[in-house]
């Protein structure tokens, strides 16, 4: 056999381990391993599960009542939780601002007075100036909207497309398969950043759809392998093997017995995943070929403040702070997240 | 007395509140003798051991009361520094599941060789020649040639015996072994347990062997003290105990070994679970399973009595207990009714 | 061994190939290739034609592709948009760039792994509570961010380091850089070999090891870490390639003239050429990084075998 002989027992806290591929996938910065890490430790292999019984319908209760339980447990515990608390609690507050940015603000964004530039903080302009003399936190609230805007909806395209292309991989593995495990390591293969210089060069588009179309471009093999990898693991559950004998086709199998219990990795990763695409979409923004003025984006302001680092450090680091506390509190819930489903540390 | 546990209380803390795991046991093993520990997972035998050999993972781990004298000095007193020189060479211990036991990347002749290396400060090529020799004694085939082979290329009984080598490897007085056999097939089994009674008659050890399993225990311990919820309900020498238990707990045991002579009836199991060790229940901690249970057992802890009358209802000569008890109590049981057990 | 080597240099083959397409494709998308040859200046149309036919961008786009990967092989880049052979950029730049990468690697290694093993054995005391707050702290900064308030901080206020590299990019320049570019892979190190350190203390082997009587640093460094470390190895081996392709940020922030500064040069020039052999070299790079990581692995743990 041309493979590795599989070891005997898993390497604890192993990040990888020595695989077909051609790629590992490491790669896409530390943030986006560290959500692929914390995802891989919910797919382990089926725990002595309840017993099987000879009835469709009670496999498939099973299967309902696994899942069911694992995400009461987990609410049960999060709710306890203070950092799961808090950082839903910031994220709540982003949604918000992002959605009515006027109930905290009463200026425009792209209201600027040159006269003002660089000037510091002062009544009714907490943040003070930036170079273009526009007020930072006014700006800063409405690049709230943006960056949740670009983060969900690329965690949502990445998540439907890589786990819908994953899970049916998974399922169904053969030639499909493997053909999409080489496609997701040529994707792996490329720096993301580079990739995004690249082919976000060309673009004159100024709204945010470009940069949400890249990154679900080179951001769904990650999702890809993980629905893959915990598809193949509910797979060997007792009741969904008994589910299958007893004749369930396969969409049942699949929609009804596979989905709720491979779901949980997929999550966990997508959250974390959402903080690092606001973390990317301000690097392509600072690196000038993200988002473009007039869009309001945090990465544009960090990028335009500077050259003026020195004098008016605010502008910067106003901008930036926001930015660290909203990937914060997104890699904060998955980890709060991950750490509730997984039965291991309760 | 070679190794004496008095009184020895262990607690775990743990998030939902304080578990005790050992609840004032007192045993102890002479040069040459054996003493089987026998008992249910969580009945605190295993963690006994660990407190024993220094080993408790502390915390969540605690000892909250107790000695474990050995050779005459209280352990528990000693710096954690002379505890260590102890570890090893004086007593050793053998776990369970052996290929999770051993070192998975360091090959198991550096990993045998390891105490010679710490304990008496050998070369390591010296320790390596005694890793060999050490690997004969246990009977691994072809020693010479696996010194440099790693524990998963060997197979689960022979795994075993290089966990039985580096334990004999100082020639300790005291081995305990913990569940030796419980990961092995039935056939292998038999041959590593009398390996390992092959090995402690010869070097006169104290052997302390933690089990589950009632025929292992008959064939070569001298002495067993069953355990339940965190204490010792009845310690006897072995045939004793076999021929009538003085515990509904022990006897629970015993009505559930399968024989062969009750082919065909149902096989006796006891009822309900073991206790939560964080909510113990009040009296004996037996009484919600067990089928004589009265009143002052549901109220009154269960001291530990001097099992006496055993003598002449199973047959013993009197004159060889008698002799007995003035050194200690040969015989014990936390029952209030040890005697209705034991006559019935 | 030998067989597993060679299988997995031709699983290589579809991804190197895969790759350099899809960034072919993306930077013919691009835009006009010629536009940059004529300097700043518009070109006329008799010229452009002329280089386009010159340059065979006149032929379908598969074509091109093979004639490029053709001349790949016999080690031709193409020229880049000031006249240089690409290749020559190539040998000025990726010096630069690995001197960097060493350092960020460096950075990983001492700081992350110590972090991580300090951490890890004092799990849920103040100082690892402290470690791992930080090491969220900075996974959620942005490389961009970290990068400017430490030149900001370091550079400017302070003055303890010039704010920009010179063109040699000493060793001594980069240290500051190579601690951006490492920040967000050193914050993971340190988890990882934390998580990994933690879950091994407990493992039954260092129960054994403990039992017999070992001192506690010997435990440690010999039981605990040889195992521990093997996921960690791993990972910061794999981190080489996405290091060197990330590189792009650091270089821009402290003007590095490595290969972020030419692959941007030739985004911003359009020069297909300089874009695509870039590209091409680091993607190779991460490929053979790989496979070196995952035989590595075969070193550190003897239970993995290569058929």
């Amino acid at each position: 056999m041309p493979e590795p002989t599989p070891p005997e027992y898993q390497l604890p806290g192993a990040a990888r381990t020595p695989q077909n591929g051609a790629v590992a996938d490491t790669g896409m910065g530390g943030a986006m391993d560290l959500a692929t890490a914390e995802g891989e430790t919910l797919e382990r292999p089926p725990d002595a599960g309840p017993p099987e019984r000879d009835a469709e319908g009670d496999a498939e209760g099973a299967a309902g009542e696994r899942a069911r339980s694992l995400w009461s447990d987990a609410w049960r515990e999060l709710r306890r939780n203070p950092v799961f608390i808090v950082a839903a609690l910031v994220i709540l507050f982003l949604v918000f601002i992002s959605l009515w940015p006027g109930s905290i603000t009463w200026m425009s964004p792209l209201k600027c007075e040159l006269s003002k530039a660089q000037e510091g903080s002062q009544p009714g302009h907490p943040f003070g100036f930036d170079g273009q003399g526009c007020d930072v936190y006014t700006r800063v609230v409405y690049g709230a909207r943006t960056s949740v805007t670009v983060g969900f909806l690329a965690t949502l395209g990445v998540a439907l497309l890589g786990s819908v292309l994953g899970g049916l991989a998974g399922f169904f593995g053969g030639a499909g398969d493997s053909v999409l495990s080489r496609i997701t390591d040529i994707f792996f293969a490329i720096p993301v950043v580079l990739g995004g210089l690249v082919l976000l060069s060309v673009v004159t588009s100024n709204t945010v759809w470009p940069v949400i179309g890249f990154m679900v471009l080179l951001g769904w093999p990650q999702i890809s392998r993980i629905a893959r990898g915990s598809v193949i693991t509910a797979k060997q559950h007792d009741y969904v093997q008994a589910a299958r004998a007893l004749g369930a086709s396969h969409s049942r199998v699949l929609l009804r017995h596979i989905t709720p219990n491979a779901v949980a990795p997929v999550i966990v990763v997508a959250t974390i995943a959402l903080g690092t695409y606001i973390s990317l979409e301000a690097t392509l923004s600072y690196l000038g070929v993200g988002l473009k003025p007039p869009t309001v984006s945090w990465g544009i302001d960090i990028s335009a403040a500077s050259p003026y680092i020195r004098n008016a450090p605010h502008a910067l680091l106003w901008p930036s702070g926001a930015l660290a506390v909203t990937v914060l509190a997104f890699i904060m819930l998955g980890d709060a997240v991950r750490d509730a489903l997984d039965p291991k540390l309760r | 007395m070679l190794l004496e546990v008095r009184d020895l209380h262990v607690e775990f803390r743990t998030r939902d509140g304080i578990a005790r795991a050992v609840n004032g046991v007192s045993y102890g093993v002479d040069a040459g003798e054996t003493l089987a520990v026998l008992g249910e997972s969580g009945s605190g035998k295993s963690v006994t051991a660990q407190a024993i050999m220094g080993i408790l993972d502390m915390p969540p781990g605690r000892i909250a009361s107790g000695e474990i004298v050995f050779r005459g000095t209280d352990l528990l007193k000693l710096k954690e520094e002379d505890r260590r020189k102890v570890r090893g060479a004086e007593m050793a211990m053998i776990f369970q599941d052996a290929l999770s036991s051993l070192n998975p990347v360091i090959s198991v002749g550096d990993q045998l060789g390891e105490m010679f290396v710490v304990h008496r400060g050998m070369s390591r090529k010296d320790a390596r020649a005694r890793a060999v020799e050490l690997m004969d004694r246990v009977r691994i085939p072809a020693a010479r040639e696996r010194v440099r082979d790693y524990p998963h290329q060997f197979s689960g009984g022979m795994r075993q015996r290089i966990m039985i080598a580096m334990a004999m490897a100082l020639e300790p007085a005291l081995i305990i072994a913990d569940e030796p056999t419980t990961a092995l097939d039935v056939t292998v089994q038999a041959q590593v347990m009398d390996l390992l009674a092959e090995l402690q008659r010869e070097y006169h050890m104290g052997l302390i062997l933690i089990t589950h399993d009632l025929g292992v225990v008959a064939d070569v311990a001298d002495r067993i003290a069953v355990m339940y919820a965190g204490r010792i309900v009845e310690s006897a020498p072995v045939h004793d105990i076999y021929k009538a238990p003085a515990h509904p707990y022990t006897r629970g045991l015993l009505d559930s070994i399968p024989r062969l002579d009750q082919k065909g009836q149902e096989l006796y199991a006891i009822k309900g679970l073991p206790p939560n060790l964080m909510n113990i229940p009040p009296g004996c901690a037996f009484n919600p399973r067990c089928p004589a249970a009265q009143d002052v057992c549901r109220t009154d802890v269960p001291p530990l009595y001097e099992v006496t009358g055993a003598v002449a209802a199973t047959g013993i000569a009197a004159a060889g207990i008698a002799g007995a008890a003035e050194r200690r109590a040969d015989r014990t049981s936390a029952c209030h009714f040890w005697r209705e057990c034991l006559h019935g | 061994m030998g067989r597993y080597v060679v299988r997995r240099l031709l699983q290589m083959i579809p991804v190197f190939i895969g790759a350099t397409l899809l960034i072919f494709l993306m930077v013919n998308v691009m835009g006009d290739p010629v536009a940059g040859l004529c300097g700043d200046r518009q070109c006329d149309p008799a010229t452009a034609a002329q280089l386009r036919k010159e340059f065979g961008l006149d032929k379908p786009v598969w074509q091109q592709y093979l004639t490029y990967l053709g001349n790949i092989f016999t080690g031709d880049f193409g020229t880049a948009f000031n006249g240089q052979p690409v290749t020559e950029l190539m040998a000025s730049a990726f010096p630069v760039t690995v001197r960097l990468t060493i350092v960020a690697i460096l950075f990983e290694i001492v700081i992350g792994i110590v972090l991580g093993v300090v951490t890890g054995l004092r799990r849920g005391r103040p100082v690892d509570t402290g470690v791992l707050l930080l090491t969220l702290v900075v996974i959620s900064v942005p490389t961009f961010v970290t990068g400017l308030l430490l030149q900001l901080l370091l550079g400017v206020e302070w003055g303890w380091i010039k704010p920009s590299v010179s063109t040699e990019a000493t060793f001594g320049e980069l240290i500051v850089p190579g601690l951006v570019l490492a920040s967000v892979s050193l914050a993971y190190v340190t988890r990882l070999t934390r998580t990994s350190i933690a879950e091994n203390k407990r493992s039954d082997y260092v129960r054994t090891a403990v039992a017999k009587g070992l001192p506690r640093r010997r435990v440690v460094t010999r039981h605990l870490l040889r195992n521990s470390l093997i996921p960690v190895v791993t990972f910061i081996g794999t981190d080489i390639g996405a290091l060197m392709g990330g590189a792009i940020v650091t270089e821009r922030i402290f003007n590095i003239h490595g290969v972020g500064y030419q692959l941007y040069q030739g985004i911003l020039r359009q020069n297909t050429q300089t874009v695509v052999g870039f590209v091409t070299v680091l993607v190779l790079v991460f490929l053979v990084a790989n496979l070196l990581v995952d035989l590595l692995y075969a070193v550190l743990d003897p239970r993995i075998r290569y058929a």
